[in-house]
């Protein structure tokens, strides 16, 4: 374990040095791949964790989104009398930006921040030092497996946070306010792409986060200093650099897929 | 343990089913791949000669009441009107035979929809049965056009072939924009390059294989989907018995309509300053409702 940094006191070396070597630790968990197939029930149970046990607040908060985004065009969109547009544009938005984006915040708070307070505390408490005592490599027991839970389950929740949205807007939009429900599905149906909207939307843009995320806290969790503050401070980091990350690569992401 | 560990494995598999089945659904409800379904209902058919900016799933209304949807539009090749499916609530099965049907659109800017205006037949239309009587969407774009939706570009092309046109001008009209024929798209955009010598926009369409009986002497017209909305090519059929090939050239076009201009044309009996202000969308609209007979109102 080379991962803790040496001290400097220039900002930009720290970040710089932080940086690389959050990229070797990537290369570290790709290539603990195989030797963590060893511990599939831990990937299993982890899945369980980071995704099974955030489904709650991802359809809560998608169904509000959906809904409170329906409401706002549909006050808009009735200036010009084209309300019927507006179960068209809430689609659009969750599917390229609002899903991926809204599903990784949420899903950093809530998931990242528990896998570094965990690995933190277990390195904290010289857990980590006793795996590797017992010749079990933590990296293929601990970091890999809520590495690749994290990434399948991003874009799961994203799909299923879309899907809110879009029950959502329904809601409001159609049940509610009372735009014609056949309108409403025959304006989405035109305009939403499976390729451009769902694939590189949805799917592509959630599988990035969900790797950025869960390296992030993995990392984190790994590099924390073994103290009480030191986790705290790592969790606090993992969600402030989750959130840049997501919203940076966001940017960049859809500047690609256009 | 055990016990914990399978439930464990059981909440995981349900999460995963979970996102399959959202995924499912976003990809096969809410996309262009969306199947209709509906309770019992019979299918009647309606040839429209242009079905503007009618689209899949959209209202079928009897006195201003929803009673169905429009199943499928598809343009046969070879004719120039669009074959429209209408799915109709099994509770309105009394349809008379020469009722009319007709592509309203709801509101000035809204969506487009079919009413249908009841005959004295006392023979019912049955399922399978055509609407024989039928009224096109009014060709406002020819003037002002719709809002919204230029509609997408034909997507499952079964090969192409290209045929080039000269326009003057050619106003936003960019790559890749539908080429449409009765309202339905039946290619796209493939170039538009500016011609060194006569000075003009070459635009070259890329059009289905499949509408290969399109008369030589058509013409192609540069039109605006909606005040704001995005430009497409329209082709309106000839009457030669000749049809366009890989390669041809089509002689008659229409240029881009400039807003300015056409506000111009509206403005000319009362205003005499020539500056003709081209925010102000709402007068020219009423003007046009005014001038013509019958613009797409209120049903």
């Amino acid at each position: 374990m080379n991962v803790r940094a040496p001290q400097s006191n220039n900002v930009v070396i720290q970040s710089l040095t932080q940086i690389g070597n959050c990229g070797l630790f990537l290369l570290t968990l790709l290539m603990a791949i195989p030797r963590s197939f060893r511990y599939i029930r831990e990937t299993i149970r982890q899945l369980w964790f980071v995704g099974a046990m955030s489904l709650t607040i991802i359809m809560v908060c998608g169904l509000f989104i959906g809904m409170v985004l329906m409401l706002q065009l549909y006050n808009v969109l009735s200036i010009f009398g084209s309300t019927s547009a507006s179960g068209m544009v809430v689609a659009l938005a969750v599917y390229r930006e609002l899903g991926p984006v809204v599903t990784a915040l949420l899903f950093a708070g809530r998931a990242g921040t528990s896998i570094t307070a965990e690995i933190g505390l277990m390195r904290a408490t010289d857990q980590i030092d006793a795996m590797e005592m017992m010749a079990v490599d933590p990296i293929a027991y601990v970091a890999t497996p809520r590495f690749l839970a994290g990434l399948l389950a991003m874009p799961l929740l994203c799909c299923v946070f879309c899907a809110m949205a879009i029950f959502g807007g329904h809601l409001v939009g159609v049940t509610w306010l009372g735009i014609d429900n056949g309108t409403f599905w025959s304006n989405m149906t035109a305009v939403v792409v499976v390729h451009t909207d769902i694939v590189n939307g949805v799917l592509f843009k959630s599988l990035v986060f969900g790797a950025v995320v869960s390296l992030i806290a993995v990392f984190q969790g790994f590099t924390t200093p073994p103290t009480s503050e030191g986790v705290a401070y790592a969790t606090t980091r993992t969600v402030v650099a989750s959130s840049i990350a997501i919203l940076a690569l966001d940017f960049v992401l859809t500047a690609f897929l256009m | 343990m055990s016990q914990q560990r399978s439930s464990y494995a059981v909440g995981t598999g349900l999460f995963i089913v979970l996102g399959f089945a959202a995924l499912a659904y976003l990809a096969t409800q809410t996309s262009s791949v969306a199947n209709v379904h509906q309770g019992a209902s019979y299918t009647v058919d309606a040839h429209f000669a242009n079905i503007g900016q009618l689209k899949e799933r959209a209202p079928v209304k009897v006195a201003g009441v929803r009673i169905g949807q429009v199943q499928s539009i598809t343009l046969e090749p070879g004719q120039e009107v669009a074959d429209v499916k209408l799915k109709i609530d099994n509770n309105y099965d009394k349809i008379p035979l020469d009722s009319v049907a007709t592509i309203y659109t709801s509101g000035l800017l809204g969506d487009q929809y079919i009413g249908i205006l009841y005959g004295t037949s006392k023979k019912t239309v049955a399922d399978g049965g055509t609407l024989a009587l039928t009224k096109p969407a009014q060709q406002l774009e020819e003037m002002i056009g719709k809002f919204f939706g230029a509609g997408g570009v034909a997507d499952n092309l079964g090969g192409t072939y290209s045929v080039k046109a000269d326009f003057t001008n050619v106003g936003a009209l960019s790559v890749g924009a539908p080429v449409k024929m009765a309202g339905v798209p039946i290619g796209s955009v493939q170039a538009i390059v500016a011609d060194p010598v006569k000075l003009d926009a070459k635009v070259t369409l890329a059009i289905d294989k499949r509408y290969n009986a399109i008369p030589d002497d058509s013409s192609a017209a540069v039109f605006t989907s909606g005040l704001i909305g995005t430009q497409y090519v329209a082709i309106q059929p000839g009457g030669s018995p000749d049809a366009l090939k890989d390669g041809d050239e089509m002689v008659l076009t229409q240029s881009a309509m400039q807003l300015e201009d056409l506000i111009g044309k509206f403005l000319v009996n009362g205003s005499s300053s020539s500056s003709s202000p081209s925010s102000d969308k709402k007068d020219a609209g009423n003007g046009k409702s005014s001038d013509t007979p019958a613009p797409a109102g209120k049903h």
